[in-house]
């Protein structure tokens, strides 16, 4: 370690040689000539000034809350604007960001959000994401935790790593939070709960460290089974369709196949009752008929007898393909008409004349 | 050349202010030690402060909560699963004075709060199950949830934790605050910040649970089949009972009509039973066709005028 005087020594020497180079270029200054210390002075005086006038103020932006020390010892915080202080590093200027809403991510990482689209880191980062779940199956949870720095003063001087902290909260609430449900149920419904629960969680516990930083929301992103695990899930959705498939089609048949057997039911009553309409009034109409002709018949029956069976016969022999006589008593059957289509018409005649 | 003594005493006098103020932040707690010794009482408001100089130096220690954060360490539970445990927790330096005589500074606090959370962590964990671990005292199981899933899970106990996850953080706190001897620190909170298998009873688990999965769309598939079968079922049950029940109608309809028909003709019929009789034969000999050979005797009704009419006429015709 250098004496005091050494280091004034190597001071002085130094700003001879500078003094020398000036004077090199305001006119010709050997060694031997006196030192300028009104210069030094005047130079010392200025830098003085520049320190005080830029060590004064400070500026805080609409977004931030400066907390201002004074030897060490917190003497107030001020709003955005400029600001005056003391100069020389007396007074010391801390810049919170209290306005803006931060975010910490688990389980991924944002890249660049500033283009058309938000990039994010290729690597996962599975020890952050992966948990147990209550039924002990492994899930893979990426959420986000928005919060804003409420006091700066508790920020900064009542935890050291706020932040870091509320990374170490996020991932045990989280784990709580999932590890108390069923794995299915954290995958599908329980999800706004969780984000509530492990927003209320995490809060009480930042309260409890009383570190001014205020839980905004906790928001999950991907809740997915491991990626060993992915296509079993899938081949799960693919059977629910299926089985969705396979009553549909079912049902599709039954509803072509039943109303078109009601439709084949009621035609076949229908017709039935047609035949039955048919059947009584055949039923009528021959026994009106009947009817009609026996009250006739009782008038006059021998003549109207011996009428209609002529009249038969009249009709029946002509049409009849052969007619034979017997007679009681001689060999065989005599034939009377054995010429088809000539001699009826014989028997006609002589039945007309 | 007077002013470089001057200049030489405003040197000495800056030194020696600045031996012996010191500046205490808002965010620390200070000591005050000479030769080694602690002197006076604990620094605790933040400004400037005053020391002899030279001979006395100051110890500043933080005043805010502190974090501390455990190694990854693989431990058994009771049910003989490895799990990989990483454990946080919150510290505060509450008695400078004792601190600094047992552990001087952080990183000695630090490696004492290792070994004795290491060891609790390791005890705690190694005698409970992992369901314990896990779950907290406010679990329940949603029964519909595990009714869609219908899965037998032998393997996993779904009954309520004895103690749960805050509690056994509870213990920890507790067990590691009995160990920790005086070293004017207090623990505000141990938490399990992690939990998960070693990566061979992972692939393991994975593996359980593709299972799993496909025995779940197996039992999809099924069900599907099932109640694809039931409807088709049914609707041959529906169309069995519609159409014989048309068949029934149309019989009891036709029957009824021909009921109703035998009446009307036995009604009129039966008025004179022996003329229908003829009646109806004389209709039903006009039914006779052409491939019909009809035999009459000669001494029928029909022939008896036909004799007498030949005798009548001349043999020409």
């Amino acid at each position: 370690m250098s004496s005091p005087n050494e280091v004034l020594d190597d001071l002085l020497a130094r700003v001879r040689g500078g003094g020398g180079n000036r004077g090199g270029r305001a006119g010709p200054a050997g060694p031997g000539q006196p030192i300028p210390w009104q210069w030094i002075a005047s130079g010392v005086l200025a830098l003085l000034l520049l320190w005080t006038a830029t060590s004064s103020y400070y500026t805080v932006q609409p977004e931030e809350r400066a907390v201002i020390k004074r030897f060490g010892a917190v003497i107030g915080t001020s709003d955005p604007g400029l600001h005056f202080k003391l100069p020389f590093g007396i007074d010391d200027v801390q810049l919170v960001k209290t306005e803006r809403v931060l975010k910490q991510e688990f389980g991924f990482r944002t890249l660049n959000s500033a283009g058309r689209r938000t990039e994010y880191a290729a690597d996962a980062l599975p020890d952050e994401s992966l948990m147990l779940s209550g039924d002990l199956n492994i899930i893979d949870v990426q959420w986000v935790v928005q919060y804003r720095i409420e006091d700066p003063m508790k920020y900064l001087y009542h935890q050291r790593d706020p932040e870091d902290t509320l990374r170490d909260i996020s991932e045990s609430v989280m784990r709580r939070a999932v590890g108390n449900r069923l794995g299915s149920e954290v995958l599908t419904t329980a999800r706004v709960e969780i984000s509530d629960l492990a927003q209320a969680e995490t809060q009480e516990a930042m309260d409890k460290y009383d570190n001014g930083i205020k839980v905004l929301t906790v928001e999950l992103q991907d809740v997915l089974p491991p990626k060993a695990v992915q296509p079993a899930f899938n081949e799960v959705n693919e059977a629910r369709q299926e089985r969705e498939r396979m009553i549909n089609e079912a049902t599709k048949q039954a509803n072509q196949e039943i109303p078109k057997a009601k439709g084949e039911a009621n035609r076949a009553i229908a017709e039935s009752e047609g035949y039955a309409t048919e059947r009584v009034n055949q039923a009528r109409g021959e026994t009106a008929r009947f009817a009609s002709i026996l009250a006739e018949y009782r008038s006059a029956p021998d003549v109207t007898r011996t009428r209609m069976y002529l009249e038969t016969m009249n009709k029946v022999i002509p049409s009849v393909g052969a007619v034979y006589v017997t007679q009681d008593g001689k060999t065989g059957p005599i034939p009377l008409l054995n010429l088809q289509g000539r001699l009826p018409a014989a028997v006609t005649n002589s039945e007309g004349r | 050349m007077l002013r470089i003594p001057l200049l030489i005493a405003a040197f000495l006098l800056l030194l020696l202010l600045r031996s012996s103020v010191f500046v205490i932040d808002q965010a620390e707690q200070g000591i005050i030690v000479q030769f080694g010794e602690p002197i006076g009482a604990v620094i605790t408001t933040p400004g400037l402060h005053w020391k002899t100089p030279f001979i006395q130096e100051v110890r500043r220690f933080d005043k805010r909560l502190l974090p501390w954060d455990g190694d990854v360490s693989q431990v058994p539970t009771l049910g003989r699963e490895f799990v990989l445990v990483d454990t946080t927790a919150r510290f505060r330096i509450k008695d400078p004075l004792q601190f600094l005589r047992s552990v001087r500074d952080e990183a000695g606090a630090r490696s004492r709060i290792d070994d004795i959370l290491d060891s609790v962590v390791r005890d705690i964990i190694s005698g409970t199950n992992l369901e314990e671990i896990v779950r907290s005292r406010d679990w329940k199981v949603d029964a519909k949830v595990l009714e869609e899933e219908a899965l037998p899970r032998d393997d996993v106990d779904l009954g309520r934790p004895k103690k749960g996850r805050a509690l056994l953080e509870k213990e920890m706190l507790a067990a590691v605050t009995k160990q920790m001897p005086a070293l004017g620190i207090e623990l505000v909170d141990v938490r399990i910040k992690r939990i998960n298998y070693i990566d061979s009873v992972r692939r393991q688990v994975e593996s359980r649970m593709i299972s799993e999965r496909q025995s779940i769309a197996e039992r999809f598939r099924a069900e599907g089949q099932g109640r694809s079968q039931e409807i088709l079922g049914q609707m041959e049950r529906e169309l069995r009972s519609i159409r014989s029940e048309a068949e029934r109608k149309a019989a009891e309809i036709r029957g009824k009509a021909d009921g109703q028909a035998t009446r009307i003709y036995g009604d009129t019929y039966g008025a004179d039973p022996e003329f229908y009789a003829f009646f109806r034969t004389l209709e039903s000999y006009g039914a006779m066709g052409a491939n019909t050979t009809l035999m009459l005797g000669a001494d029928s009704e029909y022939f008896r005028y036909l004799e007498s009419t030949r005798r009548r006429g001349s043999a020409g015709h």
